[in-house]
């Protein structure tokens, strides 16, 4: 709508566009507060006006006014009501115009005017088009309007101040005269940081009141630069801003006068309404320090404050992990892959996340300034807890109270991460395939095919190795719960059953658990025999190429003392060497035939260790967990080596020779070829595998090329020779 | 004491007073309680518990359980096969797929196998024990079953494959209660198999994995006898100068020593007319009168036989004579110069009569069988086991010692010479763990042969001046006496 005003007013006219809606009257209310009902009516009466509007162009253009009057009826409700929003006054507007000039043009001049003066009422501004209207219309018009309206013109020092007629916003000043209804008005004129002030006017028809008011300030000001731009200010505790944009050419000078780079700073901020006293402001970044200042404001005026540079604020971080290969996760934020060094890490609290397929590792650091923090991120495997299955209604009602204490028991954990896994991935990658929690459990439904691939992709899906279910078994007192523990890929869990509201029945699980079985030990490779011929033990062979052969000891030399302290038995020297590591010495003194002693010096090295066949303390899923982490942490290595070897073991325990002869075909190359745990030991198993299986003549060739290793051995680098046992199999 | 402990445990457990009530819980309790009686040694209230499940709990699921225990109390304690085998076939029958089934199949294989008389008993032995681990393969049966068809290898000569199968028990079930035993065994299977160095090491672990076991200790004796043996290159004896032991006249015409597992060292003397016992500590025990004492042995029970010209005292209480079927029908002639009786695993006992110049077979009722291994005359004067089925035969005349087996299949023979020796006057045998014989020669000392005859060791000379009797311990240091200066010689 194009409002008529005189030329002069042009500059009022831009401001008072800019400013919220220049009128005397009530204001709309925000557009978020409208109801539906008044929405709904909103637009029945649009539709309603748009068939007016095509009646009033029509041949027939008297027939509007009814139309027109129904429009007017009910807008004035909302209107009366005050919930007539700004789209609404439009509306209002138009219908009572295109009505008065319906009239008009029947000759019903006094309708007419009656309909123009309410819209004069409604919109004191309001202009009838020229270009559209014919000129006796419009100068009907206008007559009736200058009978009704008179002019305003407010200044104000400063200027920008609000001014509200009765409570309804007119403009900012300083304005030109702007068309107010006729009438006595309260003025106030307000502006933020000064003391508001009222004025009590009467405007009469075709007057025009003047009104210049100065305005005494109440709150300071402050105006900041910063180096860099976009810091938080902090006034006593509250966020009041952030510095932005740039300085304009005519700051440059200023801004290098307080000492700060024009290239870096920000603009000019104000930190307005500072009420009088004492401040205290902060300037914060992320990644510089925080600066913090103390403002004086004795009285209201502008102050002009001293550049703020802020520093700085920076470390870094070095993260290695066991294995390496994780990638970096900081504070969510892809960083690579470790081992990494993070240059330039904000100080600050953060968290550390490195994802691996074997497992991840979390962690919360904080990195002071200049602080270079070295990270070791272990690796663990993480175990998603699905849940708690219940095979009975009264175990139905107690699940959620297990759940609860079962959570909150497992969480103590040491060596795997407990999650609780989201309930809707898992039961929709469950439901994908028809299943049920209960069809992972032994005894459930599910083909252990369908179990392994399941459990394959939820793994995927949660980024976890292994699951926890709990069961609530149909017993009548409801008091345990069957824990199933299943890595991925499985098919049968290991359980163990909890009395889940006493706390000691959670730890002999956790220590179970948090149990590591033993991959590797220190070695000698000095095999011994208990004698009550001797004092001490007499050595009975030593393996070729270990610490021992390296060392020089013979077989039948009798070994009397270890570090000093004298040997009785073999566990003697078992013990002697367990309490050691790997590099480290070991001083073996021999008595020999005549009763001459010869101490030799040997360096132990380590041997890797056979996970047992069948040991009722192991939860053999959570070794595998742990194996897996060594074969895809350490791939092409010998530990992975030994862990496939062990994970073949593992599958065997399960009865999964299929799974298990995957594992050892893959062995018996990455295996070395040397006397102890090697290509050897993982050829017989494969023979054992393949005779389970039921490939009787593979199997027998596995057994002949195990044969062929003459120095392999089972259990560890000092146990027995495969190759006689693989020659009896073989059938040599 | 059934219903009051019942009553008691209702008692003390207020909270499962509803489930007590149940047949379940009752035949539960019954079980429980029955095999706690059963370890503190309460075997009859032990079996009134198992009986009163069968009897009065017959719809429970522990009738199986109770079934399993009445057979063991059978064999173990009143030595009835028949009612033990009755036992265990009703579980496998009537119960196949329960928890107990296992374990009947496997007392059923022990069964025929202990009794064994011919090959195709163990062979239904070792299908006894192949069908727990078929059909049952997690039960914790399967270790025992594997355990036990390692025995039953063994006990058919088959040592390689009673090796493999205790291998497999140490293997793949090395936290299992029969693993000890098994390594034990694995360990045993290669010293009779002659390979003494592995044997060494599996005897060692025996002693690292499992040295609170009732292996262990014997273990330490296998290692240092194999030791002593094969462990150096050559047998290392050496005269254990210290070892004193006898008082009065017990070391005077003495016609046997035996040492006992158990380290008691028996020594018959026809001067005091007894077979005394000597702790290991020294100490003399309470003797065994007998007069014309020849020769002591061991029954597989562990009964100490002592052989006297006319009667044996079978055991501390049992005094038996022998008597042979007459020249007339239903006539018998007693055997009045008897040297020397042995007990075989089966039960017969063999009597070697000087006067007849033969060794007779009684059954174990000591009903007359026939001449062992043949009727042919030879002059036994020392019958031995050899703890591996072998009889092993001193013929004092031919001056050599055959080894038969139970059925008299010859086996194994020293001859009276060979490649370093020759046997001038052996008058005693003894055997140690690995079937390595001693003869005691009264010219020639002690001399040690292996299995398959090949002269070992002598120990002689300056030393043994007349050994007259010959005995090993467990650790295979060897006990000589020495008429000559009336001593018993311990070379270690």
């Amino acid at each position: 709508m194009k409002m008529a005003l005189p030329r002069g007013l042009t500059l009022v006219l831009a401001l008072a566009l800019a400013a919220p809606p220049a009128r005397a009257q009530e204001t709309a209310p925000p557009s978020g507060a409208l109801s539906e009902a008044v929405q709904k009516e909103l637009g029945a009466v649009q539709d309603l006006l748009a068939r007016a509007t095509a009646e009033f162009e029509g041949p027939q253009q008297s027939r509007s006014i009814v139309q027109f009057d129904e429009i007017v009826t009910r807008l004035e409700v909302l209107h009366r009501q005050g919930t007539l929003p700004t789209r609404g006054r439009e509306i209002l507007s138009t219908a009572y115009e295109l009505r008065a000039r319906a009239y008009y043009n029947i000759g019903l001049q006094e309708k007419a005017a009656d309909s123009f003066r309410s819209l004069v009422q409604l919109n004191p501004q309001y202009s009838v088009s020229k270009e559209k209207v014919s000129p006796k219309v419009v100068d009907y018009f206008n007559s009736v309007k200058k009978a009704l309206v008179g002019y305003l013109a407010v200044s104000s020092s400063p200027a920008g101040a609000k001014v509200s007629l009765n409570g309804d916003f007119l403009s900012l000043t300083d304005f030109f005269p702007l068309e107010v209804l006729a009438g006595e008005y309260t003025v106030e004129i307000a502006r933020e940081g000064y003391r508001t002030e009222t004025r009590t006017i009467s405007i009469a028809p075709k007057a025009t009141e003047t009104l210049q008011v100065e305005l005494t300030r109440t709150l300071a000001s402050a105006f900041v630069v910063t180096e860099p731009a976009g810091v938080e200010i902090w006034l006593d505790g509250q966020l009041r801003t952030t510095t932005s944009g740039t300085p304009g050419p005519e700051l440059l000078e200023m801004v290098r006068g307080k000492g700060l780079d024009p290239g870096r700073a920000s603009g000019r901020t104000e930190l307005g309404n500072l009420s009088l006293g004492s401040h205290n402001l902060e300037f914060r970044k992320k990644c510089y320090e925080t600066v913090k200042r103390q403002i004086e404001v004795p009285e209201a005026r502008d102050y002009e404050t001293d550049g703020i540079k802020l520093q700085d604020s920076v470390g870094s971080l070095q993260l290695r992990s066991e294995p390496p290969g994780g990638r970096i996760f900081l504070d969510g934020e892809p960083m690579g892959i470790t081992p990494k060094d993070l240059d330039a890490v904000c100080s600050g609290k953060h968290r550390i996340e490195v994802k691996h397929t074997s497992g991840k590792f979390i962690q919360d650091v904080v990195v002071g300034k200049d602080e270079s923090l070295t990270l070791d991120c272990p690796i663990r495997p993480s175990l998603a807890y699905l849940g708690v299955v219940a095979e009975s209604a009264a175990g139905e009602r107690v699940a959620p109270d297990v759940e609860e204490k079962l959570i909150e028991n497992l969480q103590k954990m040491a060596t795997l991460n407990f999650v609780p896994a989201p309930r809707e991935t898992v039961d929709r990658v469950l439901e994908s395939e028809k299943l049920t929690r209960k069809a992972l459990l032994p005894g459930g439904s599910a083909e252990p095919d369908l179990v392994k691939k399941v459990t394959e992709k939820l793994a995927a899906s949660l980024e976890v190795q292994g699951f926890l279910i709990a069961l609530l078994p149909g017993e009548k007192l409801q008091r345990t719960a069957v824990l199933h523990l299943l890595a991925a890929g499985n098919t049968v869990p290991d359980t163990w059953d909890v009395s889940f509201g006493e706390s000691a029945s959670y730890m002999r699980f956790l220590s179970a658990v948090d149990r590591k079985a033993t991959l590797y030990r220190p070695w000698t490779g000095l095999i011994t025999v208990d004698s009550a011929m001797f004092e001490g033990v007499p050595v009975l062979r030593v393996v070729p190429g270990s610490p021992a052969a390296q060392a020089g000891v013979q077989p039948a030399e009798v070994l009397a003392a270890v570090d000093g302290k004298a040997v009785k038995q073999t566990s003697d020297l078992l013990a002697a060497v367990e309490g050691k590591k790997a590099k480290e010495k070991l001083g073996l003194q021999f008595k020999g035939a005549g009763g001459a002693a010869r101490a030799v010096d040997v360096t132990l090295a380590e041997t890797p260790q056979e996970i047992p066949l069948n040991d009722p303390s192991l939860l053999y899923n959570k070794v595998m967990m742990d194996l897996r982490q060594q074969v895809e942490g350490y791939p092409g290595t010998e530990t992975a080596a030994f862990a496939r070897l062990n994970l073949a073991i593992c599958a065997m325990h399960f009865g999964d020779f299929a799974a298990a002869h995957e594992h050892l075909l893959k062995a018996r190359t990455e295996l070395p070829a040397r006397p102890g745990l090697s290509q050897g030991t993982a050829l017989y198993y494969l023979g054992l595998a393949l005779e389970r299986l039921g490939y009787k003549k593979e199997a027998v060739d596995a057994y002949r090329a195990a044969a062929g290793f003459k120095d392999a051995t089972l259990f560890n680098n000092d146990g027995p020779s495969v190759a006689p046992l693989a020659a009896r199999r073989g059938g040599n | 004491m059934i219903l009051r402990r019942t009553l008691l445990l209702v008692l003390l457990l207020p909270s499962l007073a509803a489930a007590q009530n149940s047949p379940e819980d009752q035949a539960r309790g019954l079980l429980e309680d029955g095999r706690t009686y059963r370890k503190e040694g309460k075997l009859k209230q032990a079996l009134d518990n198992f009986q009163t499940i069968v009897s009065g709990f017959p719809n429970t699921s522990f009738v199986d359980d109770a079934l399993l225990e009445i057979g063991r109390y059978y064999l173990e304690v009143d030595h009835d096969v028949a009612k033990a085998r009755e036992a265990f076939e009703q579980v496998t029958k009537r119960f196949p797929q329960s928890d107990g089934a296992p374990g009947a199949y496997y007392y059923l294989g022990r069964l025929t196998m202990e009794r064994a008389a011919a090959p195709t008993d163990i062979d239904d032995a070792l299908a006894q024990f192949a069908r727990v681990q078929r059909l049952y393969p997690r039960s914790e049966w399967v270790p025992r079953a594997l355990y036990a068809t390692g025995l039953a290898h063994r006990k058919s000569g088959r040592l390689a494959e009673a090796a493999e199968a205790a291998r497999r028990v140490a293997l793949e079930h090395p936290s299992s209660d029969a693993a000890p035993a098994a390594q034990f065994e694995l360990a045993q299977d290669l010293a009779l198999a002659g390979e003494f160095r592995q044997a060494m090491e599996e005897f060692q672990q025996v002693r690292n994995r499992y040295p609170e076991s009732e292996w262990s200790p014997v273990a330490l004796d296998r290692i240092t006898a194999l030791y002593r043996l094969y462990g150096a290159g050559k047998p290392a004896f050496a005269l254990d100068a210290a070892y004193s032991v006898g008082a009065g006249d017990t070391l005077k015409d003495v016609r046997g020593i035996l040492m006992t597992p158990a380290r008691t060292l028996w020594v018959a003397s026809d001067k005091v007319k007894s077979a005394i016992p000597f702790a290991p500590d020294g100490k003399m025990g309470p003797g065994l009168g007998g007069e014309d004492l020849q020769s002591l042995s061991l029954a597989p029970n562990g009964d100490l036989l002592v052989t006297a010209a006319r009667a044996v005292r079978l055991g501390p209480k049992n005094l038996q004579t022998f008597a042979i079927p007459g020249s007339k029908p239903g006539e018998t002639e007693p055997l009045e110069k008897l040297e020397a009786v042995v007990v075989t695993p089966a039960g017969s006992v063999l009597v070697a009569d000087e006067k007849k110049k033969k060794v007779f077979r009684f059954d174990g009722k000591l009903q007359y069988q026939a001449p062992f291994p043949d009727a042919k005359e030879r002059q036994v004067s020392r019958l031995v086991l050899d703890g591996e089925g072998g009889i092993v035969m001193l013929d004092r005349d031919e001056r050599t010692v055959h080894v038969v087996d139970e059925a008299g299949k010859p086996l194994r023979i020293i001859a009276t010479r060979g490649p370093g020796y020759e046997l001038r006057k052996p008058v005693d045998v003894a055997v140690d763990s690995f079937r390595n014989i001693y003869i005691a020669d009264e010219e020639g000392g002690v001399l040690i042969f292996s299995p398959p005859g090949q002269l070992l060791a002598t120990l002689g000379g300056a030393d043994v001046r007349k050994a007259r009797a010959v005995t090993v311990d467990p650790a295979g240091a060897v006990l000589v006496y020495d008429d000559k200066v009336q001593r018993i010689l311990r070379f270690k």
